[in-house]
Order: C-alpha cells, then structure tokens, then sequence
C-alpha cells in the first residue's frame, strides 16, 4: 500500500519528533541546520543586544574580496 | 564515521587524559561534579558583563568538569545512586545559572524581549529534563527529543565564541519547546499502549 503522508510532511515530521541518536546522518544534518541559522542569520534581523553587523560570514566574505 | 562522531573522539584525546590524573589522584566523583557548578556561576558572572569570550572559555573548563564526573566514578568504582542524583541536581543549578546570568545582561541593556526569549528558553530547558525525569518513573526509556543538555551547553559555547548569543537563544527555545512536547507525546503513546496490552 501506497503511504498517504507525502515526504517533505514526514520529513517535517521526523525533524519535529525526533527520535534519532547523535553521530547519525539525520543528527548531522539538523546541527549543520541549527549552525546556519545561528551564524548565517544577521544579527539585526533578530534585534540581537549584543551584536551587530554580518558576523563571520561576512567577515570571510570581505577578507576574500580583499585578496 | 559522522562529522559529529569524529569531533567526539579527537575530544577525547585531552578528556582521557584528565580522567588519568584525576583517578590517579583518587578525587572524588561528586567534588567533581560541585567544582563544575561553582565554575560556571563564574562563566555566568561573565555572561552577566557581557564578555562572552572569557565566558565561553570558562563553560568549556566547566563542562570538563562536568562530563568526566561519571566516567571518573565508572573507574574508582565509586558510582552510586546518591551521584547520579547528585549529578543531575547540580546540572539544573549549572543550567540556571547560565540562563539568569543571560538575563541580568539583556535586564541591564533594557531589552525586555530577550529577557523573556531567555527565560522561556530556561523555563523549557528545566522542563526538557523534568519531563524525562517524571516519564522514566512510569515508562521505561523516554529518550526522545533533540535539544537536550549537550546540546544546549556546546550551543552556549558557540553562542559565546561567536556573538551570537541571541540566536543561541532563540534555537535553544524552539528546539526545547519541541524536545518537551515529543516527551509528552511519546509518554502518552507508551502509556496507552501498555494500557491496551493489560485490558
């Protein structure tokens, strides 16, 4: 029988209720997730107190421009 | 091997050696576990003015602490119900005080926004480990959940090393909200279905 929840709803699913051990594929993949989002997001899209600018994204970018 | 399971085992090059000295030196397990606490009240001080670095390298020799306790118990054949109760109070204090020394700065800065994000963030983190705690006295295992207490201190960690603590707390908020619900959910499955067995 065919499985009526479509992949990306159990893909969702799976990252909501997660049941899967660390140093597996899947924990990989949402740390690189969490890691995007914390260094990739600008500061101020979050009102961040304490930082400000486009953090080391940014600053990588710049020092490759530069050379 | 995952990138995550390679980081783990050249971590614990340094880690075995400390446990060595600290078995060598016959150092008691729970003492271990209190000197972790009193090390990250001062990361939290540190947090608490705003400098991040230096908070940031105190949690790693906090948490040093803190992850050999167990292991150094295993090898001085000093584990013991009182420790792992021990243990994991001192955790929720270790916990707690990194979140209010959070709040005392974004209090100090006037940001009442994040003051909330980051007591909600300390509320669910508290209640990641209490859901766990109360589901394991009526099922047996309730492991389910991503964001659980090493998640959250190597999230702080990078937090403080890269300014961006805010976004920090952000992660630690949802993916805590979504951690206690799956514990609630997967109680309540267990709970029926070992209900259904006995009827």
């Amino acid at each position: 029988m065919k499985n009526p929840v479509s992949l990306p709803m159990r893909v969702l699913w799976n990252g909501f209720f997660w049941t899967y051990e660390r140093a597996t594929w899947q924990y990989d993949v949402m740390v690189i997730a969490i890691l995007a989002f914390v260094w990739l997001t600008p500061p101020s899209w979050l009102g961040d107190p304490m930082a400000s600018g486009s953090g080391p994204v940014g600053w990588l970018l710049r020092l490759l421009i530069a050379d | 091997m995952t990138v995550t399971g390679l980081i783990g085992r050249i971590c614990m090059f340094p880690l075995r050696l400390i446990i060595n000295t600290c078995v060598a030196l016959r150092i008691h397990p729970n003492i271990l576990t209190f000197v972790g606490l009193l090390i990250n009240v001062l990361a939290a001080f540190e947090l608490a003015r705003g400098h991040f670095i230096r908070a940031g390298l105190i949690i790693i020799a906090a948490n040093i602490f803190d992850f050999i306790d167990g292991k150094v118990a295993t090898e001085l054949d000093a584990v013991s119900a009182f420790g792992g109760f021990w243990d994991s109070v001192i955790d929720r204090f270790s916990d707690i005080a990194l979140f209010l020394g959070l709040i005392y700065l974004y209090s100090h800065l006037g940001r009442t926004d994040y003051v909330m994000i980051t007591a909600i963030a300390m509320m669910f983190a508290i209640m990641t480990s209490y859901t766990r705690a109360r589901a394991e006295s009526l099922i047996k295992k309730c492991k389910v959940g991503f964001m659980e207490r090493p998640e959250r201190i190597v999230l702080f960690m990078i937090g403080a090393f890269t300014n961006r603590m805010a976004a920090v707390m952000w992660v630690i908020g949802v993916l805590s909200v979504f951690t206690v619900a799956d514990r609630i959910i997967y109680t309540y499955r267990e709970l029926r279905s070992s209900e259904q067995v006995i009827v």
